[in-house]
């Protein structure tokens, strides 16, 4: 066989495989999900194997009645619509001043902002219980509130800088040169051009809010918890299809924030403005 | 410094910095069995810390870097070609529809995701018939290190693959063209011209996905059934079983030692800023 022929031959394998792990991956990311929804409508009253033998709405009925769900679901929106306008902004004030500012330390105080991303969320969520029992905060809902912000605020920060990155410096000078007041060039300029970013931080910081089990678990007192940790307790206590119906109109609700996300940014821009960078 | 700092840099403060540096001091506190936390003012030590030479906690290390570092290499050999897949072969219309989908799985609750591959692919799931077929029992050992790495892979494959989307672009297609019409077969013609060039942006998504794996908690906490922990887990238990705070902490402080020590390794490789900008 000639070199060529057995590059040829590689080739073949090379693709071949390729397609093979891309198909076996779509697979693994998609079925988990479809089980799921399939599961969340068994008429049957235990968890039975694979396929339900008939289709009812049970599990959705005492998805609705778990009063625990319920709490958790207020208290789940309420502190990811606060925790959210605080971080967005914070962090856009932030990161507007960082990306105009030319004072000394400007890279040390953007790493610094960021830095909640790197440390594990356990971690933030115990030294801040520490902290604040010291304090004598224990207000439940102000302890979690605080937990939030300070994990939310590294994606806003990150999602207006990108937006501002290389853009914003020019244009504002433009300005300044045809005239205009420093304000005057903050509220045409900068803060038009942030807005795609303040979006898309607000979006995540709201999905990371109202995601969020590591932090929470311990900042959470008997009366005041959230979604996700009533979620856990009752996925630990009985493996039942209740969750599967929950997990459902999470899936939902998912749906929904990423049809908001391409209305109001596009995801071409969201992979483009540096949400998921290296 | 700007005024319009203030508000994020109070957060950090008050909110991350000073409360990492309770839980040092922490760490270091005499710890009486039976009581919730340190006494006030309770001596320093160092009991904290020599207790986790113990080979339990050292394999508890152990065991998550172990299956982090395994579910994060399979992640970027899983999304590296699906990225240049969605870059170089989809059209307009797919390209959108697929990083769409990748960016609803990113958003995807955590327990969801995890109660879903319980459901699939767990002790009661689809798989049991395919497994007993084989002799396996889904309860053993290896099977649910699969499942947690599952867990974790579900999450890493979207992130690594929406992160590899701009590291792909940014490789031009016409080098590997090149090698190829001086007679290099196409996978030989990617082996030494895309894959090295891509270089930084995979080791920064290897980074990413590694701190991402080794700090989580609900995962292993839902996937491991008990049997399998990871260190979040642990610093967990001391905290709400036994309230054992200056143990937890010591666990955190080392915990958050060895994973800046790996982002800085990882950074210093890729030849990049330790945080993204």
């Amino acid at each position: 066989m000639t070199a060529a022929a057995r590059g040829r031959v590689g080739d073949d394998i090379a693709r071949t495989g390729v397609a093979a792990v891309l198909i076996v991956a779509a697979i693994f990311l998609l079925v988990p999900l479809l089980v799921t929804i399939l599961m969340a409508f068994d008429s049957r009253s235990y968890l039975g194997p694979l396929p339900p033998p008939g289709f009812s709405l049970r599990w959705f009925v005492a998805c609705f009645s778990r009063q625990t769900l319920a709490v958790g679901l207020r208290t789940s929106l309420a502190l990811g619509i606060l925790a959210t306008a605080i971080s967005t902004s914070a962090g856009t004030a932030a990161a507007i001043a960082l990306e105009r500012g030319t004072f000394p330390g400007r890279t040390i105080l953007s790493a610094l902002f960021l830095s909640p991303l790197i440390v594990p969320p356990v971690v933030i969520g115990f030294a801040l219980l520490l902290a604040l029992s010291q304090a004598g905060i224990l207000n439940g809902f102000v302890r979690l509130l605080c937990g939030h912000v300070v994990i939310t605020l590294p994606y806003t920060i990150r999602a207006v800088s990108a937006s501002l990155a290389g853009r914003d410096a020019s244009l504002t000078e433009a300005a300044l040169g045809l005239g205009a007041s420093e304000r005057q060039a903050l509220w045409t300029i900068t803060v038009p051009l942030a807005r795609t970013g303040i979006m898309i931080g607000a979006i995540f910081a709201f999905a990371v809010s109202f995601d969020d089990v590591s932090v929470a678990s311990f900042l959470t007192d008997p009366t005041t918890y959230t979604l996700p940790v009533a979620l856990l307790s009752a996925m630990r206590a009985n493996f039942d299809l209740t969750i599967a119906a929950a997990a459902v109109l999470l899936m939902v609700a998912t749906v929904i924030l990423i049809f908001i996300l391409d209305r109001a940014v596009g995801f071409d821009r969201l992979v483009g403005q540096g949400m998921f960078r290296t | 410094m700007p005024l319009a700092l203030l508000p994020a840099a109070l957060i950090l403060g008050l909110l991350l910095l000073a409360p990492m540096a309770g839980l040092l001091v922490q760490s270091f506190r005499h710890f009486t069995p039976g009581h919730v936390g340190s006494d006030v003012g309770a001596p320093l030590t160092l009991a904290n810390y020599r207790e986790l030479l113990n080979p339990a906690i050292v394999g508890l290390f152990v065991e998550t870097f172990r299956i982090s570092a395994i579910a994060t290499l399979i992640g970027l050999v899983v999304s590296y070609p699906l990225a240049r897949c969605i870059v170089r072969r989809f059209s307009a219309a797919s390209r959108v529809a697929c990083i769409g989908f990748l960016v609803a799985l990113i958003l995807l609750s955590m327990l969801v995701r995890t109660y879903a591959i319980e459901l699939a692919f767990g002790s009661v799931g689809m798989l049991r018939p395919l497994l007993r077929a084989f002799g396996a029992s889904p309860n053993s050992g290896w099977y649910i290190q699969c499942l947690v790495g599952a867990g974790l892979l579900h999450y890493l494959i979207p992130l690594s693959t929406l992160m590899l989307l701009g590291t792909v672009q940014s490789v031009d297609p016409r080098l590997a063209d090149a090698a190829q019409s001086l007679g290099a077969p196409a996978w030989r013609a990617h082996l030494s011209t895309t894959l090295p060039l891509s270089r930084p942006g995979l080791i920064g998504t290897f980074m990413v996905g590694f701190t991402f794996s080794i700090s989580a908690f609900v995962i292993p906490m839902v996937l491991g059934n008990g049997r399998i922990l990871f260190i979040s887990n642990t610093i967990y238990d001391r905290f709400s079983d036994i309230a054992d705070y200056p143990s937890g902490a010591a666990i955190s402080v080392v915990m958050l030692v060895v994973s800046l020590t790996a982002v800085g390794i990882l950074s210093w490789l890729a030849g990049r800023p330790a945080v993204p900008e």
